[in-house]
């Protein structure tokens, strides 16, 4: 039905006779090496400039190293040093209301939206770009530095709230308490890359189901529950495990909204950003690395988490 | 298609040096090939490169002094790579970690001891540089560790900047900045507030301004950083937080979403937006050599101010002279004689001085100063003035932070605005602050 559930069957034909099987065994050797030819490019990359690095920031992070002289050897210290780091603990809160409360939204957003352009309205390619525009757009610095603009005590969001009588004055930005929901709000407004998936995945199913649960008179919210959500649950599971980690790996919005230093009171300090302020801000390039590293633990247990669970819900229809 | 491992391996290895080469180049742009970073020597020809940070002024500028001094100095030859404050430093920490620093190094106060406590600048009283005609106190600020890894490149004082029309507005005259107290500049700030109807009398991110915290704890004999630790004590934090609170309760420096909204004196807002400029604040802190950009970007004149005293005389406010920036050159340059012969140009030719007149600060050089202060700008005559002044009430030049110490004024703003949201109090804050910034030096 969809295209993960004709991944998830492997077809595989057995050769019958030994004679078969050298021959089979000799051809697939030299279709490996014109398929190692071309994945070199590939390769060298993945090996030079992904592998590489994270190779050396394994080493790094149990170094002190401070970019300028060498690095030296100090074992676990950085990782024992996270333990006491109130810093650190402020960052982890912080991305974690972020992920735990954005993720969600932007997807019911993503699928509010794809369901209604999928009612095949005219000009549907001219909403879905327009839809998808701020997806391409929100993580740059044009618009975070706009999302500041909007956000302060004079701007935009204030005069139109002053539109409707309404006496705001509050510098939504400036403010502890309300800062990282202006953040929140602009992740929520880039819901256009899973929309498009949404979307797709809507395509696929077949209109029939829903023509036969209209003459058994099921309401359009029993079609939803029963129907769209069972058979769309492959794609969600897709979008949420993306959008996590990307999530997870938020960085230039918090950047640009609080020019760099996580204010006020750190209360926009996401993680990478004080990653940054430690990696090149306090030259502890050591610490720093050791910091990706648990970022990298932590993303990996909520995608395993995230795969746990998918057998409770996710529907692969065969 | 058939490849033995062999031609593989050749292949493979051919095309991971191309990358590494390619991957190496694009570390530093806008630097010539030919690897000018090390300092490269070409038929008796020494290439150097030169890095600053600045704005478009500057940067006319010094391709201008680098012209110059390549006709004085026809054997070297100077790369420039001009950048911007914010990312300059993750550049320059990135090229220094691959042994790819530029020669010639724009410095700043808060980095140099990071740099030179760690071995990667040139000692350059050593190789030469000439600073005997400097004005007395502004040799040491570019010493670490007794050695001279920077050279002055201009000469700034940390000042209040007052706005003349909003004081008109208030119907109130500029006050007497060599009599004054920090009360009443807290009475001065508050009156013209709201005599003026504007959000600041001093805008709130005076107190987040280390110089300012400086010139308060050195009028109470203490210092913000000695040789490897901090200088103050919580109780000294505390007494300039609660003293930061007395302005906010007495309506001198805007509510605390306002000050909050302003930024720090480090990330705040850039000078076009300064509250200050817009006519929003009667006075706010910044460096005197930032007089003219001021000026330019709100069309007035705007006023200098001393920083306040204890005692209420100005000879007794401790002011030092601050090297608004520094030259250094990195410690791994092939040729230290080129690089040190810029650093001399900079700072003992009228030559250099005719282009950069007093853009970087005033110049160090006694001769220099008086050569070229009849062909400043009214507004960088106003600095110079400000700047000769205030000779009378200078004490000790303070050393530069530790490192690890450059980052304090964005941390004391962090717990400054917990303060004045309510979040912490003045001692718990004091002494939570205290500690970060100890924990963050690496001596």
């Amino acid at each position: 039905m969809s295209a993960i559930s004709e991944l998830s069957t492997v077809h595989r034909v057995k050769a019958k006779t030994p004679e078969e099987k050298r021959l089979r065994a000799k051809e697939a050797a030299r279709d490996n090496k014109a398929g190692y030819l071309f994945l070199l490019p590939w390769l060298i990359g993945l090996v030079l400039i992904v592998a590489g690095p994270l190779i050396a920031s394994l080493y790094l992070s149990f170094t002190n190293y401070s970019l300028i002289q060498a690095p030296q050897w100090v074992g676990l210290e950085n990782y024992a040093r996270m333990l006491g780091d109130g810093r650190l603990h402020q960052s982890l809160k912080v991305t974690f209301i972020y992920v735990i409360v954005g993720v969600p939204l932007q997807l019911i957003v993503a699928l509010a939206i794809a369901m209604l352009l999928n009612e095949g309205m005219k000009g549907l390619a001219f909403y879905r770009s327009v839809f998808y525009l701020p997806s391409m757009l929100g993580a740059s610095v044009a618009i975070a530095l706009i999302w500041r603009q909007m956000f302060e005590s004079d701007g935009l969001v204030n005069q139109v709230l002053r539109l409707f009588g309404i006496p705001a004055t509050t510098s939504w930005i400036a403010v502890p308490e309300y800062a990282l929901w202006t953040i929140i709000l602009l992740h929520i407004w880039t819901f256009g890359s899973p929309m498009v998936i949404f979307l797709a995945g809507l395509r696929q199913i077949p209109g029939m189901y829903y023509e036969a649960a209209s003459v058994d008179g099921a309401s359009h919210w029993a079609q939803f529950r029963k129907i769209t959500l069972p058979l769309l649950s492959p794609i969600i599971f897709f979008n949420l495990v993306l959008q996590i980690i990307n999530a997870f790996q938020a960085f230039t919005q918090a950047f640009v909204v609080s020019n760099g230093t996580g204010g006020p009171a750190d209360s926009t300090l996401f993680y990478t950003l004080y990653l940054y302020q430690r990696g090149f801000g306090q030259f502890q390039m050591g610490y720093a690395a050791a910091m990706a590293w648990l970022l990298v633990v932590i993303i990996a247990a909520f995608t395993a988490i995230n795969f746990f669970f998918s057998k409770y819900w996710v529907f692969y229809g065969d | 298609m058939a490849l033995n491992r062999r031609q593989f391996l050749i292949g493979a290895s051919g095309l991971a040096a191309a990358a590494t080469t390619m991957g190496l180049s694009a570390c530093a742009p806008g630097a010539p090939s030919g690897g000018s970073q090390g300092g490269g020597e070409q038929g008796g020809k020494t290439n150097l490169a030169l890095a600053w940070w600045g704005n478009p002024t500057r940067n006319k500028n010094t391709e201008a002094e680098i012209q110059a001094f390549q006709q004085a100095n026809p054997n070297i030859t100077l790369a420039g790579q001009p950048g911007e404050f914010g990312s300059y430093w993750d550049k320059l920490a990135t090229q220094t970690a691959g042994g790819q620093a530029p020669d010639i190094i724009q410095m700043d106060m808060a980095y140099i001891a990071e740099y030179g406590n760690r071995g990667a600048l040139l000692d350059l009283a050593k190789n030469g540089a000439d600073t005997s005609k400097f004005i007395e106190g502004t040799v040491d600020s570019g010493k670490i560790n007794d050695q001279l890894v920077g050279v002055n490149a201009g000469i700034n004082s940390a000042v209040i900047v007052a706005n003349p029309k909003v004081f008109e507005k208030a119907k109130m005259d500029l006050p007497d900045d060599k009599t004054w107290t920090w009360d009443q500049l807290s009475q001065v700030a508050a009156e013209v507030a709201s005599k003026a109807g504007v959000p600041f009398g001093l805008v709130g991110n005076f107190f987040s301004a280390d110089p300012m915290f400086g010139a308060y704890l050195r009028q109470n004999g203490k210092e913000l950083f000695t040789e490897k630790d901090v200088g103050f004590e919580p109780a000294d934090a505390q007494a300039w937080f609660d003293l930061m609170m007395k302005f906010q309760k007495a309506k001198a420096i805007g509510t605390p979403q306002q000050i909050s909204e302003e930024g720090s004196t480090g990330a705040g807002k850039p000078i076009d937006q300064a509250a200050v400029v817009l006519g929003k604040a009667a006075l706010q802190y910044y460096n005197s050599n930032q007089l003219e950009a001021l000026n330019a970007a709100s069309g007035e004149s705007l006023k200098l101010l001393r920083a306040p005293s204890l005692a209420g005389k100005a000879t007794e406010r401790k002011a030092w002279y601050k090297a608004s920036m520094l030259w250094s050159a990195s410690a791994k340059t092939k040729n230290p004689e080129a690089a040190v012969a810029w650093i001399n140009w900079f700072a003992n030719t009228k030559e250099a001085a005719d282009i950069d007149k007093a853009e970087r600060g005033i110049p160090p050089n006694a001769e220099i100063q008086s050569y070229i202060r009849p062909k400043l700008t009214p507004a960088q005559q106003e600095v110079a003035k400000f700047i000769a002044d205030i000779k009378p009430e200078l004490a000790t030049t303070p050393i530069a932070p530790p490192p690890g110490g450059g980052k304090l004024a964005e941390i004391m703003f962090r717990y400054e605005t917990e303060v004045l949201f309510g979040r912490a109090t003045t001692a718990d804050a004091a002494k939570k602050f205290v500690a970060e910034v100890k924990s963050n030096l690496t001596v």
